[in-house]
């Protein structure tokens, strides 16, 4: 089963932009939390090969980022997995944008993000190789987190999240070293920063 | 043979071919003999004032009178001056080989003969004794040890010339284009090498002669043909991985007729890089040629040849594929055909005015069945087959000395079905093309080309192209040329109309993505469109424009030096990139033209001739080919990399290593050496290939990470060989004998040995 771990890493630089660049606005006294979730299990459905059928259906692993753990779907979850594809919650208006650039000096919402939350038709995380989170190398038939691509969300209970996916294989291998027969996948480790006291800085 | 040489040498030797006596009586002592002892057949000796004798092809010297100076000439030879005295003393006269190929007739650069040296472009010509020298048995096996050339492994071994892959670069076969790509790839392994003659590289685009694929240039192989003699010969090799190729080539001639029978079958237990994982890297295969070329003279003016030749290969293999029921083995079953047929009528009123009909008719076809192990029923069955169908006319006319001017006109049909894509499918397209060989002066050469394609699903194109050489000294001379080429969107890009059922994602070629979205979104499947559909099926040529220039420089009369640099900007490339998204989260694909690369570099050849029987070459190529998309993206800080700590930064340009799959530097070093005592002769060839990005580990999908590099390796190749007096010959030698193999490169096997002989029959029962 999925084991998630909690380190907690002081974001120092983070911290240190943030009380350069707003000397004049409250500045957030303690450094945020950056939280590592290691090998969240969430496998896609069974597909036969030949005829993409399903032949074993899989459920959501739902997610709540403030508690840090896996909930019901009944529950205040504000992001659920499966495979490569990731939901947010919109039944609790969660939304999300997916934007460029390195995680740590992303110290703010930009104005620029879109936040959506998922439709009948579409995901506020788009799925699909180099449109949302993800590229699918199909030369060695291994799915890879894009790197520089942050995903935000505003969570069920209004508070903004910063995450950053680093791998999709067990035990976060070091990429030369999976082999996409024999590493099991779906299994996500990612960073997040949770500002909890309603602004948009991280 | 009619050839049009606008040297003056060459010129010399058609005057004095049209004035020769044959009547006179022979002169049984003398003979005339390359260095290595055999008699140079069909030379000539011309003594001043008288006409010219031709020697036949025993080496049977006509008698003459009493002169001045005798000179001798022969086709590849130095010519040789001699005194009356000195002509009547010796028994034998020996020519200097050439040194080089410069004197190489080359037919494919300007679609007439013409020598390397008369060529403003850099042209390579390999001869029957260097494709000999490297033991190989299929075409790739050749062109791997040349410089700047790369064979690289995509559905089939495909060449890769000036940074550019197989899909830009024409294959013909006796001057006719072949046909039949896989995913782009021509897999030089369909090629057997046995009756090659010899091989002319063109690089830089070619298309103002040959239109789409030649724009990253040509490779034309001339397989053998016997003029006026009889042949009889065996051969059988065996090497590593129990392959065995026997072969047999026949040839009949007299004056007016001759026809040559080639049988070739090859076969091959194939290799396996990764024993860990089911199924071999190369499957086992066995592949059959069979080659027939007559060519006569129906009457002086009119000369017709045929051409025809059939290819079947085929292999088998097991795979392994993962289901519900756990790891299921599947047998693979791949057939692979080729048919050719090219009739040729050639009509030359007079010396000036040559007209020529040819006609090309190629069939190509696989098959490929994959079926469950455990209860036989059907994986996958895919089935492609092509027809192609050229007639064309072309017209040269030797205006004066100075001018040559062909022009050419010609129709394709072409047809495909395939499983994959509706229906069958045709194109048709017609083009012309106009070239203008000048020499103004002694020292110049120019070749004016412009060829216009009219294509009935991309429109029409034209391309040009200019190449110029000055003669700077004997020793000396510059070439530059700038042309354009293009390359006709695939059948696959066009037509494809393919579904994944396991991953779930749609690709459909340009001109069935707007029906292939509206079915898809009347089914209730499409989320969102992303492209305006208006613009979808707007497929274009590939284009490339390109400059070449360099320089042949003979320092010394056993040393010569070639050089040229070149860049090629290639717009258009085609990719694919999604169309819509699907409710279920995937994509549906279509083609685009989308990326521009450019690929620029500089090769070199150095050969040495350091003693009579010992010669030396070194080649060098550095090569630079990059995305300017990516160069962009990364100006505009978007591209980002993880360093194995995970932390993430933005890549700069000096991260970025260019395309995939391109080795920066590579090169080679080759030592002949005539064992004299022994007569055999040895030929070392070290083989250098530096370090190239194979995929992409870190995500981003670009080259930018050591990680991403296959390492840079050198394959050691030695063959041994002797000739014997009748022509018997003895082969053995291995390649890559340091045993080098990665998986990085499916098509290197590693180590392999080999051993051959060829026996000339007739030649052993004739004497």
């Amino acid at each position: 089963m999925n084991t998630i771990q909690k380190l907690i890493f002081a974001s120092f630089i983070a911290a240190f932009l943030i009380s350069c660049d707003n000397a004049e606005e409250l500045a957030p006294l303690t450094p945020l939390e950056v939280t590592l979730v290691e090998d969240l299990a969430a496998p896609n459905d069974e597909i036969d090969r030949n005829t993409g059928e399903v032949i074993q259906a899989r459920s959501f692993q739902y997610f709540s980022l403030e508690l840090n753990e896996l909930v019901e779907e009944n529950e205040d979850w504000d992001i659920a997995f499966k495979g490569t594809t990731i939901r947010v919650n919109n039944s609790k208006n969660v939304t999300a944008a997916v934007v460029n650039g390195v995680f740590e000096e992303i110290t703010e919402v930009p104005a620029s993000a879109t936040f959506n939350t998922d439709s009948a038709n579409s995901f506020a995380i788009p799925t699909g190789s180099g449109n949302g989170w993800y590229n699918y190398n199909s030369a060695t038939f291994t799915v890879t987190p894009i790197p520089g691509r942050v995903i935000l969300v505003k969570t069920a209970a209004d508070n903004y999240v910063k995450i950053e996916i680093l791998s999709y294989y067990r035990g976060n291998p070091p990429v030369e070293q999976i082999d996409p027969r024999t590493t099991p996948s779906g299994y996500y480790t990612f960073q997040y920063v949770l500002q909890s006291n309603g602004t948009s800085k991280f | 043979m009619i050839r049009f040489n606008l040297n003056k040498i060459k010129l010399i030797f058609l005057l004095l071919l049209s004035e020769i006596s044959l009547a006179a009586p022979f002169d049984a002592e003398k003979r005339i003999l390359d260095t290595n002892g055999n008699i140079i057949p069909h030379a000539l000796v011309k003594l001043e004032g008288q006409k010219a004798m031709l020697v036949d092809e025993l080496g049977k010297i006509p008698q003459g009178n009493k002169t001045e100076k005798v000179t001798v000439f022969a086709m590849g030879f130095e010519s040789l001056q001699l005194s009356w005295e000195e002509w009547v003393s010796r028994e034998e006269i020996i020519l200097q080989e050439k040194s080089g190929n410069l004197q190489e007739v080359v037919v494919s650069a300007t679609r007439t003969e013409r020598s390397v040296e008369q060529l403003p472009m850099p042209v390579t010509v390999l001869s029957s004794k260097q494709v000999q020298e490297t033991g190989g048995i299929r075409l790739s096996e050749i062109l791997r040890e040349q410089t700047g050339l790369q064979i690289t492994s995509n559905h089939g071994s495909g060449l890769q010339m000036q940074g550019m892959d197989s899909d830009y670069i024409l294959i013909l076969l006796d001057g006719e284009p072949l046909i039949g790509r896989t995913a782009g790839t021509f897999d030089l392994d369909r090629i057997s090498v046995s009756n090659i003659d010899r091989i002319e590289i063109l690089r830089g685009p070619s298309s103002a002669i040959y239109g789409s694929e030649a724009m990253g240039g040509v490779i034309n192989i001339i397989t053998k043909s016997y003029q006026n003699q009889s042949n009889l010969n065996l051969g059988l090799r065996h090497r590593s991985f129990n392959s065995w190729n026997p072969y047999l080539e026949m040839g009949l001639g007299n004056r007016k007729w001759n026809t040559q029978l080639f049988l070739d079958h090859f076969q091959t237990d194939g290799f396996d890089l990764r024993p860990e994982v089911v199924g071999q890297t190369q499957n086992p295969y066995r592949a059959s040629t069979a080659q027939l070329k007559v060519s006569g003279e129906l009457s002086e003016k009119f000369k017709v040849s045929l051409f025809g030749r059939a290819y079947q290969e085929v292999s088998d293999g097991i795979l392994e594929t993962g289901s519900a029921a756990g790891a299921q083995l599947l047998d693979l079953g791949n057939q692979r055909r080729d048919i050719n047929f090219n009739p040729t009528l050639r009509f030359k009123p007079n010396a000036d005015w040559t007209i020529t009909l040819r006609g090309m008719s190629s069939w190509f076809g696989t098959r490929s069945e994959t079926n469950f192990r455990s209860n036989g029923e059907a994986f996958d069955f895919q089935e492609f087959n092509q027809f192609f169908h050229r007639t064309e006319l072309q017209t040269d006319f030797m205006a004066n000395s100075k001018n040559l001017i062909t022009l050419g006109l010609g129709q394709v049909i072409e047809t495909v079905e395939a499983t994959r894509y509706d229906a069958l499918n045709r194109f048709d397209a017609g083009y012309f093309f106009l070239q203008h060989l000048w020499d103004p002066t002694p020292k110049t050469n120019i070749v004016t080309g412009l060829r216009a394609d009219f294509h009935s699903q991309f429109g029409n194109r034209l391309s040009p192209k200019i190449s110029g050489q000055y003669q700077i000294s004997e020793k000396l001379s510059w070439q530059a040329s700038i042309g354009a080429g293009f390359k006709a969107p695939d059948f696959r890009q066009l037509l494809l109309n393919f579904n994944n059922a396991a991953a779930g994602y749609y690709v459909f070629g340009a001109n069935l993505a707007a029906d292939g979205i509206a079915r898809l979104q009347e089914q209730g499947l499409i989320a969102q469109v992303l492209i305006n559909p208006e613009t979808i099926g707007q497929l274009n040529a590939e284009t490339s424009r390109a400059i070449n220039t360099g320089f042949r420089w003979k320092p010394t009369s056993k040393t010569q030096i070639h050089v040229n640099a070149y860049r090629n900007a290639i717009n258009n490339l085609i990719e694919t990139a999604p169309i819509a998204q699907l409710v279920t989260g995937q994509n549906a694909f279509s083609y685009f033209n989308i990326r521009s690369v450019i690929t620029q570099g500089v090769e070199m050849d150095v050969q040495v001739k350091l003693l009579e029987n010992l010669s030396l070459s070194a080649g060098y190529a550095f090569l630079d080919a990059r995305d300017l998309d990516v160069i962009d993206r990364i100006d505009n800080g978007e591209i980002f990399k993880r360093n194995a700590q995970n932390q993430t930064r933005r890549v700069t340009r000096a991260d970025y290593g260019g395309l995939f799959n391109r080795s920066r530097h590579s090169g080679n070093f080759k030592v002949n050496y005539r064992e004299n005592y022994s007569g055999v002769d040895l030929a070392f060839r070290a083989i250098y290939r530096g370090r190239f990005g194979f995929g992409d580990i870190n995500g981003n999908l670009i080259l930018d990470d050591d990680r991403e590099y296959a390492p840079a390796w050198v394959s050691y190749n030695l063959t041994a060989s002797k000739t014997f007096e009748k022509g018997l010959f003895l082969e053995v030698g291995g390649t890559n004998l340091l045993n080098t193999a990665t998986p990085a490169q499916p098509n290197n096997p590693g180590r392999v040995l080999f051993i051959g002989m060829k026996i000339p029959i007739l030649k052993l029962i004739n004497r």
